[in-house]
């Protein structure tokens, strides 16, 4: 019992949260409202998935705010520029995957830690943005197909959920059920010991980041197209909240690793606090407190695996 | 166990954060875009400051400058049932969907200093044009039309690009004046480290030329303004303006030794407090929108402040 209260504690918290709310928040437990919550946490979940994906193979992104807005930003240059949605889309995640790689072949081909190399590929990620837009927002003018994939529905259920729904079934399944995720997870868990087994851990490495900056692709795709907008900034924010569910996620589940449906739960303790803060009328500044508090509490449990990834030891 | 903890206390913050429910009044949501910004505040916070002297429910929100959450918290407002929504230096056009939800459901939206939309009542503005024309002016008018200047810009945020794109078409129509030098400012956390690191090599590289220098706004002439003093300047040797207006503006344009010489005063607290006053004609009064505002802008004046008329203390 005590076990399993450690295990799903903070599933438990986000139980009680949501009924919390739904008794003191008007509206918090109507259809339209969850389906809110889920649209604009969805963002946040792609990112934090990816973060997530790097980590489980010992290694920080910290670039993929960064690089989501730069791929944002290409993806509107080339509608804009009157290209295809196609070419557009192929843009966007592509340009994200190889800045994931360029992370992966720093980290592993020239030895840099990944704290920093992510820190210099982000800031030269900011600097390509601003260099390419001056700084100018683009907005509107995009094309309908294009909005589609941020702002439309399938069978009623709008489609940001459904792209993050299978963003986290595909990840879940590549982790939990194919070789390759067990060698990643392996990689991260004792990378000595993985190497000695056999396992290509640099290429696991490479692949964990890559990940991350293509899924970062996806998170500026379709912020781009659910805002019908771009600018240097679109996904800036998502750095603090996005690292946040991850080490919220890193406390359940499976406790002090990092693990994706441990981050979806993250994500939606994060969501489902902003969300239910706003309707009962909180102010703002509670909105930063808690999600400190939040950070605070989590990051006990994760410190082991976040010092590991940032410096190379164990805590 | 300590996951436990952490629900417990976060579901005692909930409960114990959340104001008591305000029986029929008038639910305002204001969603400033970026809070750390001084002019998003002066405008988020007369407005929540007005309201609440109205007796209203006012829920303030800090979108951190990031378009996402803009749009997740004005969504969040709508789904929450608020009567009206105002928008402090919001990003209309990045909400079409959230402001088309608004409408649909009656929800006022007036937006201050953020352009106006398609399905938005109108906005309190300025206009920015005015406000650089009227700086520039000015400043090549003190210099009469003739000297050197160094141009400390920022391009990034939409107002202060508009104000040295205007400041560029006077300079091309008085040729007598030239440009020995621009800095732009890097958006960044430090950007006033940023500012003094790049007009103190500026000033010490044109030392003796310079007659005037432009600012995009206020902040960034006072981190100037000092850097003259430590350099020995005097009042008047150069002259220096900026865009913004406030005490820290009228207090250095009163100072004998700073070279701060006039800045246009944005009156971001009339702004808001017009914004509420409208929003109460509209979703209390229940007036027509034309009736309050003729047309797509309520445009308020801003005005040069140099010593002639700067507020006394």
């Amino acid at each position: 019992m005590r076990s399993a209260l450690g295990r799903y504690g903070t599933v438990l918290a986000l139980a009680v949260l949501v009924l919390v709310l739904s008794l003191a928040a008007d509206n918090f437990l109507s259809l339209g409202n969850l389906a809110n919550v889920l649209k604009n946490a969805s963002f946040m979940a792609i990112l934090a998935l990816g973060f997530n994906l790097a980590l489980i193979t010992s290694e920080l992104d910290l670039s993929f705010a960064n690089v989501a807005s730069l791929c944002s930003i290409i993806a509107a240059v080339l509608l804009y520029g009157g290209y295809a949605v196609p070419v557009g889309i192929a843009a966007c995640l592509g340009l994200g995957a190889a800045c994931g790689l360029a992370n992966g072949l720093l980290v592993t081909r020239f030895r840099i830690p990944s704290l920093i190399a992510t820190l210099a590929t982000g800031t030269m990620a900011s600097g390509f943005a601003f260099m390419l837009t001056g700084g100018v927002d683009y907005v509107g003018k995009l094309p309908a197909p294009f909005l589609f994939l941020g702002r439309g529905q399938i069978l009623g259920v709008p489609v940001l959920i459904v792209w993050t729904a299978s963003a986290v079934l595909v990840a879940l399944f590549v982790v939990k059920e194919t070789r390759l995720g067990a060698h990643m997870v392996a990689t991260g868990e004792a990378e000595e010991a993985a190497r000695l087994a056999g396992i290509r851990v640099k290429r696991m490495k490479t692949l964990g980041l890559t990940l991350s900056g293509f899924l970062a692709g996806l998170g500026g795709l379709l912020l781009t197209a659910h805002l019908s907008s771009s600018n240097v900034t679109i996904a800036g924010g998502f750095l603090m909240s996005g690292i946040a569910a991850v080490l919220l996620g890193m406390t359940t589940i499976e406790v002090g690793k990092p693990n994706v449906a441990g981050t979806v739960v993250g994500t939606l303790i994060i969501g489902v606090l902003g969300n239910g803060l706003t309707l009962m009328g909180a102010q703002y500044y509670y909105q930063d407190i808690i999600l400190g508090l939040i950070i605070l509490g989590s990051v006990g449990v994760s410190a082991s695996q976040m010092m590991r990834a940032a410096f190379g030891v164990s805590h | 166990m300590p996951r436990s903890v952490l629900a417990v206390v976060l579901t005692l913050a909930l409960t114990s954060l959340s104001p008591a429910p305000v029986a029929a009044a008038t639910k305002l949501g204001i969603v400033a875009f970026q809070m750390s910004a001084e002019t998003h505040a002066r405008v988020a916070n007369a407005a929540a400051e007005a309201a609440k002297a109205k007796g209203w429910s006012v829920t303030v929100l800090n979108s951190r400058g990031a378009a996402p959450d803009h749009a997740a918290q004005v969504a969040d407002l709508i789904r929450g049932g608020v009567d009206g929504i105002i928008l402090a230096m919001g990003k209309v056009q990045q909400l079409e969907a959230e402001l088309q939800e608004a409408q649909k459901k009656g929800i006022a939206v007036i937006t201050v200093s953020s352009g106006t939309g398609k399905y938005t009542l109108f906005d309190v503005n300025a206009d920015e044009f005015v406000v650089g024309a009227k700086i520039a002016t000015y400043l090549l008018g003190r210099l009469n039309y003739q000297g050197n200047i160094l141009m400390q810009r920022y391009e990034q945020h939409v107002g202060t690009r508009i104000r040295g794109k205007v400041m560029d078409i006077e300079l091309s129509e008085n040729t007598g004046v030239k440009v020995l030098a621009t800095h732009t400012m890097a958006r960044s956390a430090s950007w006033q480290d940023d500012v003094r690191k790049g007009m103190e090599a500026l000033l010490l590289k044109h030392k003796g030329e310079v007659n005037a220098i432009w600012a995009s706004f206020d902040g960034q002439a006072f981190i100037i303004d000092d850097i003259l003093q430590q350099m020995g300047f005097k009042k008047g040797q150069v002259l220096l303006t900026g865009v913004d207006g406030g005490k820290e503006a009228y207090k250095r344009i009163r100072n004998p030794e700073s070279l701060f010489t006039a800045t246009i005063d944005i009156p971001y607290e009339k702004m808001a407090r017009e914004a509420v006053d409208a929003m109460e004609k509209i979703v209390v009064k229940k007036l027509k929108r034309t009736d309050v505002v003729q047309g797509p802008f309520l445009f308020v004046e801003p005005v040069l402040i140099d010593s002639t008329n700067v507020p006394r203390e």
